[in-house]
């Protein structure tokens, strides 16, 4: 195992395999991966911003849930999870092999797109999925070097790689049209999710994903970030909005403080307990008049303390409890209970 | 039970055929070659591909609003050549399509197509 040092990730890949080695190369830093290298080829690559194989194959409904994980139990331990599969006839040779290649060159593009990161090296370590594809570590590098050119020329703003998407509230034109790919992610953009979220939801590459957001991003139909994140971030936290503002009245002007005045019987009867007011000056004096009348009408609700997650509201702010449970779950479970021992 | 490699072997004894390959064309990325290529360019070969295919499904109404009326082949015809495209229709998201380049004289379109739908078939179902 080589020490943790921050260095271009390509590079230090051409250079274990150039050396043949075998192991894993992980790569730190945001989104960041591992690349996995048998004597030298690149057999698989992962990254949390690119879904692996065994998400491609399940959210795509290509495999139940269930069959991956039985490959995974089965196989996991002496590394053949990819050949299980084929030898059970879950896959063929050929999809397994598609799917794997198109794993790759995403998780690569993740994991070795950074200039320089933390980077690993763990001499020996194989993937559970087995060696099913060799890959040529220039190919990848070459592929990867590619990709990243090939987002610059669609949209050059990495922003949109990283921060949570939120379509555009009015499209650009009038008339606008997408494949299939962008409207999943349209659908599903919520303001929340990442690209990594969408790519993982929808079972779709990763790389895919940000290159259609980025073509989105240049047709207008979805929101730029404000700013760029100032770095990695761990936490998400809300989409910056306005600063909430109490509702006032707007400000009046003095000429017109007189009639205004008279209007209210509120504001006559503030006046009346101020200390003697001079009646032949009345707009100088109603100024903080108007204002402590203001104030009177219009109460704000009563600020509440920071609570914890899942702690209740005070006894005077929360209104009803809700109502308790009359225990119907557990009549309607006895029923479908009964029923499937009927069918039985 | 075929896998990538075999079935680019397959593919290259179709009659007339020159070089073939599997190409990713989200990002115009030859997976998987061999043989010649026009130009003696793989790389370039694929780019143009996935230009090609992504003009017919996503600026054109070639592909038509009917459901399952899916894209399968794209053919262009040269002087000296036919270049033959066949998109393969995986369940999980793979975006990949089958390009052969034959030769015009030794090659048959009609025979061509129909082993590329075979060997397209093959690679996904048993």
């Amino acid at each position: 195992m080589t020490a943790s040092k921050t260095v271009s990730p390509g590079r230090l890949l051409t250079q274990v395999a150039g050396e043949r080695q075998t192991g894993v190369l992980v790569v730190g830093g945001h989104p960041g991966g591992a690349v996995y290298v048998l004597e030298g080829q690149v057999i698989y690559a992962e990254s949390p911003a690119a879904p692996g194989v065994g998400e491609l194959l399940t959210a795509s409904g290509r495999l139940a849930g269930r069959t991956w994980q039985n490959a995974l139990d089965l196989g996991t331990s002496t590394a053949r999870v990819g050949r299980l599969l084929v030898e059970q006839g879950h896959l063929t040779r050929g999809e397994l092999e598609m799917c794997v290649l198109g794993a790759i060159y995403d998780a690569a593009y993740f994991a070795l797109a950074a200039g320089a990161a933390q980077v690993d090296f763990l001499t020996g370590a194989t993937h559970w999925l087995g060696p099913v594809v060799h890959v040529d570590p220039v190919a990848v590098t070459d592929e990867v070097a590619r990709r990243v050119r090939i987002l610059d020329e669609i949209f050059p703003d990495a922003r949109v790689d990283t921060t949570a998407i939120a379509p555009a509230t009015r499209p650009p034109r009038e008339r606008i049209s997408l494949t299939a790919l962008q409207w999943e992610l349209l659908v599903h953009a919520d303001g929340q999710r990442t690209p990594a979220d969408l790519a993982l939801l929808l079972g779709k590459a990763g790389f895919a994903c940000v290159q259609e957001l980025r073509r989105m991003a240049a047709m207008g139909l979805i929101e730029l970030p404000e700013k760029p994140a100032p770095g990695p971030e761990l936490v998400r936290l809300p989409r910056a909005r306005g600063t909430a503002v109490d509702v006032q009245r707007p400000p009046v002007v003095q000429e017109a403080q007189p009639v205004v005045v008279e209007a209210q019987p509120m504001v006559v009867e503030a006046r009346a307990t101020a200390p003697v007011p001079d009646k032949t000056d009345p707009p100088r004096h109603s100024v903080p008049d108007e204002s402590a009348a203001t104030q009177a009408l219009y109460r704000p609700p009563p600020r509440l303390a920071r609570r914890k997650p899942g702690a209740r509201l005070p006894k005077e702010v929360a209104g009803e409890p809700p109502p308790v449970h009359q225990g119907t779950d557990e009549v309607l479970l006895k029923r479908i209970r009964t029923a499937l021992r009927a069918l039985r | 039970m075929p896998g990538v490699d075999h079935c680019l072997q397959e593919a290259m004894a179709i009659p007339g055929a020159v070089g073939a390959s599997l190409v990713d064309y989200t990002t115009g990325f030859p997976v998987a070659t061999t043989g010649a290529a026009p130009n003696s360019d793989h790389q370039a070969a694929a780019a143009g591909t996935a230009d090609v295919v992504q003009a017919a499904t996503s600026r054109s109404l070639f592909v038509s609003a009917l459901p399952h009326d899916l894209l399968e082949d794209l053919i262009i015809t040269t002087a000296g050549g036919y270049h033959l495209l066949r998109l393969v229709h995986t369940d999980f998201d793979s975006r990949l399509v089958l390009y052969v380049w034959l030769d015009r004289v030794q090659g048959n379109l009609a025979v061509a197509r129909r082993r590329m739908q075979k060997l397209a078939d093959e690679l996904v179902a048993t």
